[in-house]
């Protein structure tokens, strides 16, 4: 939907406020969510869709994404979890899916960052290739 | 057969080692040749997206939370929510000889059918022109071929000379007698000590394709396409493509530029050129300016135009020369893009409607044309006969108005009438029909040392034509030795002296 601009700045000011030290604060967006109930700004539906989006998108960026072929090992999704957390912070969030698309093999993606170790990936490759 | 084995084999066994990384989007809206894509964190500004299908984007607005991306090709594929990734490059097209001869679209890709491009080089298509220190004065000429132009507004190499005009005033003709000449003095002095050849680029913004392809015919049937690369970004191409064919010419120039060769690169035309970036900006929602054209259309240009230059001998020693073309509307060359071009350019050679259907074609106006590099690019011998020309022409233009009052003249405005007539007569040339730089020397000697006086204005072309054919068939040492003097000696005058005599004397 078109998002109007009064709407779009509401919408970035609030995202700004829901920070807590550089982090995504969970009590600060549900205050947000409250506020707006209660006041009910011009533009309410656009600002909040946009609001939306603006978290989903922080809270993509934040978010580890680990998908292999089969059940993965406990001990090596752990040794990945570690790493990623070691090299980009704690507060990662992460989610672990078996995807048989892929083959063989291990995809983990954080954000837009995407690490594709898996066959279906190397295949992908040799096709834009060839 | 076994090649391609191989081919697959060594690529199975490089795809074995790592993982790959990279960086990826998703699109969230798509139209008018622009996708708008969240994520790619990494993006970096002019950088290649690949979309999925092999299509190529330019990303052109990195915004907080989302990027906008131009699409270089159809774009009825992409859809919301697809996979894009960076690739980690700029845009860059294949340069190099390979190209001679061939069609190209704005990525160097083959559009003439005739097999893939052999280049293993590759030029970025944005860049940075050559600095102040890289340069060198420009002092070579181009010979167009054309009286007007070489006589009056000489054009050097390495100098960017606007061509400006009403659409139907031969504003692209010039530019292809040129690209024919220069075919025409490679093929003559191929391998002569001295000698630098000229390659022309001609890149055609926003043009018919049945134009195109009548271009191609006429090059080719002047044997000038073996010297030509044909960059086309025609009207049914993207906006995106359009935007950037000129870069691209402008990018297989420089290889010759930096290699020790020259180059004539031909932008046809200009206007076409911003009318697609307007497109492309208004798309991306950057603000508009006057005439709804983005405020950085000034810099589109100049930074094309000023890739064109002269470097010196540590840099490359070669040169890059640019005939840009401006179509303006109704005259009116204080519109916004034609102001824009005169003030980058190194002058303009303006084609008036008015001229051209008097029947004075090329419907050069010699008053509102100027070149400035002026002689520093003539020969000497071009120099002399043809440095009052200019003069004596804009005397004609003031005293035309009396010329209805024939009688009451006195003898010397008289006279200047009658001498300026036969001039504008001589310049009138036919397209496709370039004149050699000595045969330039000796009509313009006789006009200017009186042989033309006595001769009816309406048989001047005549004239000029048998003088043409009797030079070139009878008196072939007179003009190499015209062509390799440089300038006109005593003893020189009075040889074109002789000639004309003994010419006259057979030609009444």
């Amino acid at each position: 939907m078109k998002v109007s601009k009064d709407a779009r700045k509401l919408s970035r000011s609030l995202f700004r406020s829901s920070f807590t030290g550089g982090r995504l604060d969970r009590a600060r967006v549900e205050a947000v969510l409250k506020v707006v109930a209660a006041r009910k700004p011009r533009h309410t539906l656009e600002t909040l869709k946009d609001y939306e989006r603006l978290v989903r998108m922080e809270l993509a960026r934040r978010h580890a994404l680990i998908e292999s072929a089969t059940a993965l090992d406990p001990a090596a999704s752990e040794s990945i979890l570690r790493d990623l957390k070691s090299r980009f912070g704690e507060d990662i969030t992460h989610e672990i899916k078996i995807n048989p698309a892929l083959i063989g093999g291990i995809r983990v993606q954080l954000g837009s960052d995407v690490w594709d170790g898996s066959i279906n990936g190397r295949l992908e490759l040799l096709r834009s290739k060839l | 057969m076994s090649t391609i084995l191989q081919d697959i084999e060594s690529q199975i066994s490089a795809l074995k080692t790592t993982t790959v990384q990279t960086n990826t989007g998703v699109v969230r809206e798509c139209g008018d040749g622009v996708a708008k894509i969240e994520g790619l964190s990494d993006v970096m500004l002019n950088e290649m997206i690949e979309f999925p299908g092999g299509l190529i984007g330019l990303a052109l607005n990195l915004e907080e939370n989302e990027v906008g991306c131009i699409l270089m090709g159809d774009s009825t594929a992409v859809k919301e929510g697809d996979i894009v990734k960076t690739t980690g490059r700029l845009l860059s097209v294949p340069v190099g000889k390979g190209l001679l001869g061939r069609v190209v679209d704005v990525l160097g890709q083959p559009l003439d059918g005739k097999g893939p491009i052999p280049s293993d080089i590759l030029y970025p298509v944005e860049k940075i022109a050559p600095s102040i220190i890289k340069r060198k004065g420009v002092n070579q000429p181009v010979q167009t071929g054309i009286m007007a132009i070489d006589a009056m507004i000489p054009i050097g190499r390495g100098q960017r000379e606007l061509i400006i005009g009403d659409r139907a005033t031969g504003k692209t003709t010039i530019a292809i007698d040129t690209m024919i000449n220069q075919a025409r003095m490679n093929k003559t002095f191929a391998g002569q000590e001295g000698f630098r050849p000229i390659y022309n680029i001609y890149v055609a913004i926003g043009q018919k394709n049945s134009n195109i392809a009548r271009i191609l015919d006429v090059l080719r049937e002047a044997g000038a396409l073996e010297y030509t690369i044909i960059v086309a970004a025609a009207a049914s191409d993207s906006a995106t493509n359009q935007y950037l064919a000129p870069f691209s010419g402008a990018a297989m120039g420089e290889w010759f530029m930096d290699n020790g060769m020259d180059a004539l690169i031909i932008f046809d035309d200009l206007s076409k050129h911003a009318v697609a970036y307007r497109q492309v900006s208004l798309v991306l929602k950057r603000p508009s300016g006057r005439e709804a054209y983005p405020g950085d259309v000034f810099y589109l240009h100049s930074r094309l135009l000023e890739r064109s230059a002269r470097v010196n001998e540590k840099n490359g020693n070669g040169s890059l020369t640019a005939l840009p073309i401006v179509e303006t509307q109704a005259g009116d060359v204080s519109a916004y893009i034609p102001t824009n071009v005169i003030s980058i350019t190194d002058g303009q050679i303006y084609l008036e409607t008015d001229l051209f259907y008097q029947g004075v074609r090329p419907a050069i106006s010699v008053g509102l044309s100027v070149s400035r590099v002026g002689s520093a690019a003539q020969i000497k011998a071009i120099k002399q006969v043809a440095g009052k020309v200019k003069g004596e022409l804009a005397q004609f233009r003031e005293l035309a108005a009396f010329a209805q009052f024939g009688s009451d003249l006195d003898a010397a405005t008289k006279a200047r009438l009658e001498r300026g007539g036969r001039i504008v007569e001589l310049f009138k040339q036919r397209q496709y029909n370039p004149i050699t730089v000595e045969e330039q020397v000796a009509v313009l000697w006789a006009i200017q040392n009186g042989h033309m006086d006595d001769v009816a204005v309406d048989r001047i072309k005549e004239m000029q034509a048998k003088l043409q054919e009797f030079l070139t068939t009878r008196k072939r040492k007179l003009l190499e030795t015209i062509r390799t003097a440089g300038a006109i000696s005593k003893e020189l005058n009075d040889e074109l002296a002789a000639t004309l005599v003994e010419f006259k004397s057979t030609w009444k």
